[in-house]
């Protein structure tokens, strides 16, 4: 018998595989028509799903709300970034976010996981303003313009590369990418510690009477969504050419939380799916008002009113019922 | 290995002027049953939180099986061997049944096995097999813990306590707010655990108290006023008086 | 010596004028978002916003020509019923939810963007730059003090103290402060516990709006004036205890004097920083802050 809440999980991978087919539709679709506008924004939208997804493995499995997710984001960009202007190597910029997400988490997860609660929603968001403000003001760092004229990389795989600067390439590429991210995700959330992770969620007083130090898992989830958030940011200066301040203020924190609330927390799936779905209606609303986030500040309070789990919640459930029904038959 | 599997020593604690327990001293022999019987307010669940790492005794040590332990953290004392269940319900009540006690089993896993998906934690799933079945509860293993009544949540209670193999089991009032029927089944569930663990109880029903017990403690203001057998701590007038309000 | 003396009163001194009429108008905000924490368990995200929407009823009305010393009557009026509404159709609704804390969070987060981004369409992205009401300086001490940061010190100091009054004071601080003890006990002695709710936030949003009024000749009124704003208020309730009246008083001048000190000695673009950086420490080591909450000390 497959437990309850790998079916859940396996749930989620159906809904990711349709997302995956759309995704190549989209694709093909973009290179006959040649497009690239679409396409960027498609890509951007998947970077950014990239950060959801560590908010989501904070909120929706541990149990705990960052304020300030776009801290590991912006880091990871702006390593990324200057690694390429230095040496324009895909992978040297890759390792480099890499070891700033584990690292920063580190001292980030130090330092906010001495608080509960509201407490560390507060801490987190205390932190990556505190960590904004300083880029803000380092002129090394570009000061408020950011870092700015990120070549255009060459991501080799041996086999064959796909460079930075074509749309449907790069596309295609952080798909995988993200969904590389996904997946790790999804099988660390499915070991013992990601279900003692999302034993903390549920009831974090009974844990460490099961014999598990709190403390540490609650640590290492807080690193695993850094190192996410990190690998995620990595990828922007590579779509956009360049890292800003803006990538690691509240505003891209709280649009993170959005999307996750919107999609459905404790899905995984539902932060990219948010994620998409809010670039969607940013580029539709914006489309003829420049006052999309009305719109998209209205849904996101009639979600939270009426629909806590988010768009998942209604989908997924459903997703489940007709793998259980296909597994008992 | 002779001597006590449980001993506390000298446990003291105070909230403000509160002498919630005082200097209390007692030993548990290998599978026994040990009441800790007492009025509300007495200090019992406090002496649980003591010996169980939720509260740091001012003064005083626990020993467990001839090794001290002061001021242990919970999951340290679940490593030497103590579990727990709570007086108020204390569950994953989110979670299924079933992953409630998983979780608790799988604290026993190897190390390899937890970077593998947890369908590899056979041992995990063989335990939590064995306890539904125990605690009659294999019809409820897909329900959410917070949507069985109250009789199968207190089961539930002591089931996950059990899930991690402890060598002692602390259980406070377990049969609390169960009907007689289930009462008289969780008694008779505790007598037959003794086979391979150690239990400490607190219970209320001096019914059951006497009939399921090997050796009764009570405890009276913070202090322990009285120990023995269950018969003898009946027959002491101290306890009358204190306990049961007649000389 | 001379120099010094004129160091004091050319350089040091305005700078902590500065900060003192900062350190009023942050205390103000402050106050909104502790009472209401205290009070409701709400984190308010959207109080900077509300903050901003006084600023801008203020602009709207001087516009029709309503004087000033009106506004400051006018504006908090308006903003009454708006907190009320608000409480009651969006902040009870999910109440009761599992995680009240983050559930209020978010939805005043959204709301906060909604009425921001309403404001933009209303008044556009630009600032606007209102006549100080009261123009002149007077020279105390041998320091000038621009008249209009001198009144609004002394106005802002007796609202302060007027609500430190109505709370610690008055039959209604009273109830106030009981429902905050113990929402049940205060519900079953009969206190009205919802309306009380709605009233405090009201009443939280009225004292933000009253800070917008009062702000607006100094700094200039814009639709995302509430965001930075907001931060350094947090920042003073955290740093002075969530749901602590007193604490928000300390911790707001104090914070303030540490940012005026912080831009003359090391620079204005590093005050931030550091003000923040005191509040994670904070947080860090003694989360409840400096003083207890509400109704609990
Ligand atoms: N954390 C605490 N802070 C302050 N006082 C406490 C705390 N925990 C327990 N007490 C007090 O200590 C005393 C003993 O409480 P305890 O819960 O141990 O009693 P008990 O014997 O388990 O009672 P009951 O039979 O009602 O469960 C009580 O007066 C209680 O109010
Ligand atoms: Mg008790």
């Amino acid at each position: 018998m497959r437990d309850a809440l790998t079916n859940s999980m396996r749930a989620s991978h159906v809904l990711a595989l349709v997302l995956l087919a759309a995704g190549l539709m989209f694709a093909a679709f973009g290179a006959v028509t040649n497009d690239t506008f679409y396409l960027r924004l498609a890509t951007e939208a998947l970077i950014f799903g990239g950060l959801a997804l560590a908010v989501d493995i904070l909120l929706g499995y541990t149990g705990l709300l960052s304020l300030g997710q776009a801290m590991f984001f912006g880091l990871g960009a702006y390593v990324a970034a200057v690694v390429l202007i230095a040496i324009p190597s895909f992978w040297l910029a890759f390792g480099a976010a890499l070891v700033a997400g584990i690292l920063t988490g580190l001292i980030g997860g130090f330092i906010a996981n001495r608080v509960r609660g509201v407490y560390f929603a507060l801490i987190t968001f205390g932190m990556a303003q505190v960590v904004a403000k300083v880029i803000y003001n380092t002129r090394s760092l570009g000061a408020s313009d950011g870092l700015i004229g990120v070549p255009i990389v060459k991501i080799n795989f041996g086999l064959f590369a796909v460079s930075s600067d074509n749309p449907v390439g790069f596309f295609l590429f952080t798909m995988a990418y993200v969904g590389a991210l996904y997946l790790i995700a999804a099988y660390i959330l499915d070991t013992p510690f990601g279900r003692l992770l999302i034993a903390l969620k549920a009831n974090e007083r009974r844990v460490p009477f099961l014999g598990y130090h709190a403390t540490s898992a609650r640590l290492a989830a807080y690193v695993l969504a850094a190192t996410i958030a990190s690998l995620s940011g990595a990828l922007y200066p590579m779509l956009r050419g360049f890292a800003s301040p803006e990538l690691l203020f509240f505003a891209t924190s709280g649009n993170a939380v959005i999307t996750v609330i919107t999609g459905g927390a404790g899905t995984l799936i539902g932060a990219i799916y948010g994620s998409v779905l809010l670039t969607v209606i940013k580029s539709y609303v914006g489309s003829w008002t420049e006052h999309h986030l009305i719109v998209i500040g209205i849904l996101f309070m009639l979600v939270v009113i009426f629909l806590p789990n988010g768009l998942m919640g209604v989908v997924r459930p459903w997703v489940e019922k007709l793998l259980a029904r296909k597994t008992r038959s | 290995m002779s001597g006590p599997v449980l001993e506390a020593r000298e446990l003291s604690i105070r909230f403000g002027g509160l002498r919630a327990v005082d200097n209390v001293s007692f030993a548990v022999e290998r599978n026994l049953v040990t009441t800790v019987i007492g009025p509300n307010g007495a200090g019992k669940s406090t002496l649980f939180n003591l010996i169980s790492g939720l509260a740091r005794p001012q003064h005083g040590t626990v020993f467990i099986e001839g090794k001290p332990y002061r001021n242990a953290q919970p999951h340290q004392m679940q490593k030497a061997g103590l579990a727990r269940s709570f007086q108020i319900t204390n569950l994953f009540f989110d979670l299924p049944v079933a992953e409630n006690l998983r979780l608790a089993a799988q604290v026993l896993e190897p190390k390899r096995l937890w970077t593998m998906p947890v369908s590899a934690s056979r041992r995990a799933a063989e335990v939590v097999e064995q306890l539904l079945e125990r605690f009659g509860l294999q019809d409820k293993a897909g329900y959410l813990a917070g949507a069985l009544s109250h009789g199968e949540q207190r089961r539930l209670e002591i089931a996950v306590a059990l899930a991690c193999r402890p060598k002692i089991l602390l259980l406070d009032e377990p049969t609390q707010g169960m009907s007689h029927g289930d009462t008289e089944h969780t008694a008779g569930l505790i007598r037959s655990l003794t086979s391979d663990v150690t239990v400490l109880l607190i219970e209320h029903d001096i019914g059951l108290v006497m009939s399921i017990s090997d050796q009764v403690i009570v405890m009276h203001q913070g202090q322990k006023l009285a120990e023995g057998k269950p018969a003898e701590v009946r027959a002491n007038p101290a306890v009358q008086t204190a306990y049961f309000g007649h000389a | 010596m001379i120099e010094v003396l004129d160091y004091l009163q050319f350089v040091l001194a305005p700078q902590v004028v500065t900060g003192l009429t900062l350190g009023v108008a942050v205390i103000l905000v402050a106050l909104g978002l502790t009472i209401i924490f205290g009070l409701l368990d709400v984190i308010n995200m959207s109080h900077g916003e509300f903050y901003a929407l006084g600023a801008f009823m203020a602009l709207a009305l001087s516009w029709i020509g309503v004087p000033f010393w009106l506004l400051l009557v006018l504006v908090p009026l308006a903003m009454l019923p708006i907190g009320y509404l608000v409480e009651r159709s969006l902040i009870q609704r999910v109440f009761n939810s599992k995680d009240r804390h983050v559930t209020t969070l978010l939805l005043t987060f959204g709301f906060g963007l909604v009425l921001e981004e309403i404001i933009k369409l209303l008044f556009g992205p630009n600032p606007y730059k209102p006549e100080t009401p009261i123009r002149g300086a007077i020279e105390v001490f041998g320091i000038f003090i621009p008249n209009y940061r001198l009144f609004l010190i002394v106005a802002g100091g007796a609202v302060i103290v007027a609500v430190a009054l109505i709370v610690y004071r008055t039959r209604w601080g009273a109830i106030v402060r009981a429902a905050a003890f113990d929402r049940h006990m205060a519900a079953s002695l009969g206190v009205p516990v919802h309306r009380v709710y709605a009233i405090a936030f009201a009443f939280g949003v009225a004292l933000a709006g009253l800070a917008g009024v009062l702000l607006a000749p100094i700094y200039s009124v814009f639709p995302t004036m509430g965001r930075d704003f907001i931060l350094l208020a947090f920042t003073v309730v955290i740093v002075g205890g969530m749901g602590s009246i007193a604490g928000a008083v300390v911790a707001g001048l104090f914070l303030t004097q540490v940012q005026a000190i912080a831009s003359l000695y090391i620079s204005p673009v590093w005050s931030d920083p550091i003000v923040f950086g005191i509040m994670v420490i904070m947080l860090m080591v003694r989360p409840q802050g400096l003083y207890g909450r509400l109704g609990h000390a």
